[in-house]
């Protein structure tokens, strides 16, 4: 479900503002310092779902910034939320290992995503799932205002964090 | 396959008579396919029968173009164990516009180029994931999003806009807002990009480095090659602005010159590897950095 719906919000993050290009190629304002680069080859995609699953969600009609909570504080014992139910999703293999998604939803909705499971081949993986994790929890979060609506470019690991999360969703009647 | 089981629904009756998005996730052709909907008037059992139906398309187009599979239609055509008047019609319709996209971008995207026999797996995607979408459309879902592994294509109204329409605006919103995936920058989006799901929709395909690193391969040498850090593609047609991303991806900035300017509706953004952005006069973006 992560590319769509929940993968949305950024643009809760940031302060976004029309620019449409002139002329026949207009250059923009660079993207910023380039990278690592390169990288290397990948091995074949790994789709490994079983089948696929669905959500469901009203669309939001509060702000989601007031409620996603800026550090990683599990409350799974607190009294004050309503509903408190935790659950960790299919451990999915993808191109460079597993990883699999914990997610705590509360109120109906979710207030942590965790990793607690990833398993990568190489460092060089590792250090592309610490750059991309982050980003794919901060968009979860704030997924709750639909400020995009899709994402282009997606990823290896953005596609086992997307399924993983579903699952974990799943498992935690999320709603 | 959609599984009744765990559609997960949170519809809440209020007042504002609340807009139900459902989101679907399919693992198909080696990647993961996120279709998002607004029903709209369809009721649950009709929109489960659509997604059933718009998966089945996808998978559909996977079983005869995989060339992973040994067994598909395309791998036996690609071994000269299957003639094409033989296979199935689609194959024939696809490789009609791999021809006319080779054609369009001058040959920088060239299925036929490709090692082990003619390969049209940079366009097929595309293809399948516009076919699911229309099924949708068919289906009667007031707006939806099938997106395969970042390559994308929409139609109709966005989610957020409770039925279309904004007071005292006429236009209804059809006005989706996708974000490119920033190259190198994992934290943050290049650019939002915007584009219109009124009429045939649009579409969105990006291509470039990425997580993979270079896979493309350059089709004059037959090696890998990747001249932007990233290319994007907005237009009508996804099995089109696919292939045109591949194509730029591989071959930079020269083929923004190619025929394919010329067929109007498609436009570009691409990412320099020095971080240095380009776009067409078409192109809507709103900037994270403003």
């Amino acid at each position: 479900m992560v590319l769509g719906a929940t993968l949305a919000g950024l643009a809760g993050v940031f302060a976004f503002h029309t620019h449409t290009a002139n002329g026949v190629l207009a250059p923009l304002p660079a993207a910023g310092t380039p990278g690592p680069g390169g990288g290397r080859s990948a091995g074949a995609a790994g789709g490994s779902g079983k089948g696929g699953s669905s959500s469901s969600t009203t669309s939001p009609t509060t702000s989601p910034t007031s409620s996603v909570p800026k550090s990683s504080v599990p409350s799974s014992s607190t009294t004050t939320a309503p509903t408190n139910t935790s659950a960790t999703g299919t451990a999915i293999q993808y191109g460079y290992g597993v990883l699999a998604v914990r997610v705590t939803v509360s109120g109906g909705r979710i207030t942590q995503v965790t990793v607690p499971e990833l398993r990568t081949a190489e460092s060089y993986s590792q250090t592309l799932a610490n750059q991309v994790i982050p980003m794919l929890r901060s968009e979860v979060l704030s997924a709750q205002s639909a400020r995009i609506n899709g994402i282009a470019g997606a990823t290896y690991t953005a596609e086992a964090f997307a399924q993983s999360l579903q699952a974990a969703l799943n498992k935690a009647h999320f709603g | 396959m959609v599984d009744e089981g765990n559609e997960i629904d949170t519809s809440r009756s209020t007042p504002a008579a609340p807009e139900t998005v459902t989101t679907h996730v399919e693992p198909v052709m080696g990647t993961v396919a996120t279709i998002t909907v607004v029903a709209g008037d369809l009721d649950r059992v009709g929109l489960q029968a659509a997604l059933a139906r718009g998966c089945e398309e996808l998978h559909r187009a996977d079983s005869i173009f995989s060339t992973w599979n040994v067994d598909s239609p395309m791998s036996r055509v690609r071994r000269g164990e299957l003639d094409l008047a033989d296979a199935p019609e689609v194959i024939r319709e696809v490789l009609e516009l791999c021809d006319q996209a080779r054609t369009a971008s001058a040959g920088w995207f060239d299925p036929w180029a490709m090692p082990g026999g003619v390969d049209p797996t940079g366009l097929v995607k595309g293809w399948a994931v516009e076919r699911a979408r229309d099924v949708l459309v068919r289906a009667g879902v007031a707006g939806v999003m099938v997106n395969a592994g970042g390559d994308l294509a929409v139609s109709g109204t966005a989610p957020g806009h409770r039925g279309g329409h904004m007071p005292g605006c006429r236009q209804p919103h059809s006005r989706w807002r996708i974000g490119i995936t920033h190259p190198w920058k994992s934290d943050s989006l290049a650019r939002v990009i915007e584009v219109d799901g009124s009429g045939p929709g649009s579409a969105v395909a990006t291509s470039g480095t990425y997580e993979r690193g270079p896979h493309l391969l350059d089709p004059w040498s037959g090696r890998p090659r990747c001249s932007l850090a990233s290319a994007t593609v907005v237009g009508p047609s996804l099995a089109m602005a696919d292939a045109f991303a591949t194509a730029l991806a591989v071959g930079g900035d020269r083929v923004l010159v190619a025929p394919w300017r010329s067929l109007g509706g498609y436009e570009a953004y691409l990412i320099r590897p020095d971080g240095s952005e380009l776009a067409t006069p078409g192109v809507v973006t709103w900037s994270p950095e403003e």
